[in-house]
């Protein structure tokens, strides 16, 4: 009878049952090679999961336990994911108050507040404003060339929504003549898959929505209605 | 799902080769999995599923991307995957991630889901879409690799 390698493996594993696992039993009792390959097999098995169990008692980060603690995870990933990477910009370790003004500054020149030039208040165009007055979230594709990040309601109980593509994206809050352009960033392209992270541009927009809104941001019901409110 | 989590890290930790990629690879896993949801049968293990998940984005992602940035991070990333404190534990452990990451994909994924998960045969089988002795076959090239570059040690 042939014992391949494949064979040990499986007995080694517990695969085996019956007439097959008695053959082999008796082989590797016959042959100490054998026995010794059966050994290889589970230190190896023992060693690797040594390895790797520490992971499980190690706390899940807190952005993979949110995405499931939450009735949008669409959204919840992308405001957690803002969260962490302002975080981690705030947590600059030991050089960081000589990058900290450098970074700062970056940051200014990411995310500006248009319409200071005096030429007063900016508004979005018709074309955006469309997409701000009709898209839901939930009803978008990650392929469009405008996608809603988020909607969310301001300190003074406006609505607003922030929105990024491939020219650019920013938050607009609806107030009595349109949308207006409370910031702008870089954005960032749709993607063709059908998952896609929050690019670097759309966290910092993500990152100054948060701190704009008065709360969590709307679920889909919540953005239905006030889509049916006309945003006001 | 929430359960699992832990679980989904190690074999995404296991499969990228160190904790920053594979927590990425987790979150695409729940996003996906969340957007999917529909298409769990009841009555099925989500575990597997979401294994299953998790393994075709990996893949996905390998065709899409060279790795080059990614080896680049491993080497320094990986080292502190499951460290003790102990230097010469630490080094060891390392040795592990890099051997692990000079397996081909289709054999780090079966030693994962046998020897780390504990899956039989059958049900790695069906987690990673191969006949069952496919599956062995490439279990026994990826422990003999293995065992080769690690040496006498394990």
């Amino acid at each position: 009878m042939t014992i391949t390698p494949e064979d040990i493996a499986a007995f080694a594993d517990g695969e085996l049952s019956g007439e097959r696992e008695a053959q082999i039993a008796a082989a590797i009792a016959a042959d100490p090679g054998l026995a010794q390959q059966v050994e290889r097999h589970k230190s190896l098995k023992s060693m690797l999961s040594g390895h790797y169990s520490p992971v499980l008692d190690q706390p899940v980060p807190d952005r993979l336990a949110a995405m499931l603690s939450r009735p949008q995870p669409a959204e919840v990933v992308d405001f957690a994911a803002a969260r962490e990477r302002r975080e981690s910009k705030r947590r600059l370790p030991h050089w960081g108050w000589i990058a900290g003004p450098a970074l700062a500054a970056s940051l200014a020149l990411a995310v500006f507040l248009p319409g200071q030039g005096g030429e007063g208040p900016a508004y979005a165009d018709t074309q955006l404003a469309g997409v701000l007055d009709d898209r839901l979230v939930a009803d978008q594709s990650p392929g469009d060339e405008t996608r809603v990040l988020l909607s969310f309601r301001s300190e003074e109980g406006r609505y607003c929504r922030a929105f990024s593509g491939s020219a650019g994206g920013g938050i607009a809050c609806r107030d009595e003549a349109g949308w207006k352009l409370e910031a702008l960033g870089e954005g960032s392209e749709g993607a063709s898959t059908d998952y896609r992270m929050a690019g670097a541009g759309d966290a910092e927009i993500l990152a100054l929505a948060q701190e704009m809104a008065a709360g969590p941001a709307l679920d889909a019901q919540g953005e239905q209605a006030a889509r049916e409110q006309g945003w006001r | 799902m929430l359960a699992l989590l832990p679980r989904l890290r190690r074999f995404a930790i296991g499969l990228s080769g160190n904790p920053s990629d594979g927590d990425d690879l987790c979150q695409m896993t729940i996003e996906r999995a969340l957007a999917n949801r529909s298409r769990w049968e009841e009555g099925t293990r989500l575990d597997s599923w979401m294994y299953r998940i998790m393994r075709n984005i990996w893949i996905d992602e390998g065709r899409k991307t060279t790795r080059s940035l990614q080896t680049f991070v491993a080497e320094e990333a990986g080292v502190g995957v499951g460290g003790d404190g102990a230097q010469e534990a630490a080094v060891e452990l390392s040795n592990v991630d890099r051997a692990m990451q000079k397996l081909p994909e289709d054999q780090r994924e079966a030693v994962l889901l046998v020897m780390v998960e504990g899956y039989a045969y059958k049900e790695a089988a069906e987690i990673v879409g191969c006949p069952v002795g496919t599956l062995n076959s490439r279990l026994v090239r990826g422990r003999d690799a293995l065992m080769a570059m690690l040496g006498e040690a394990s």
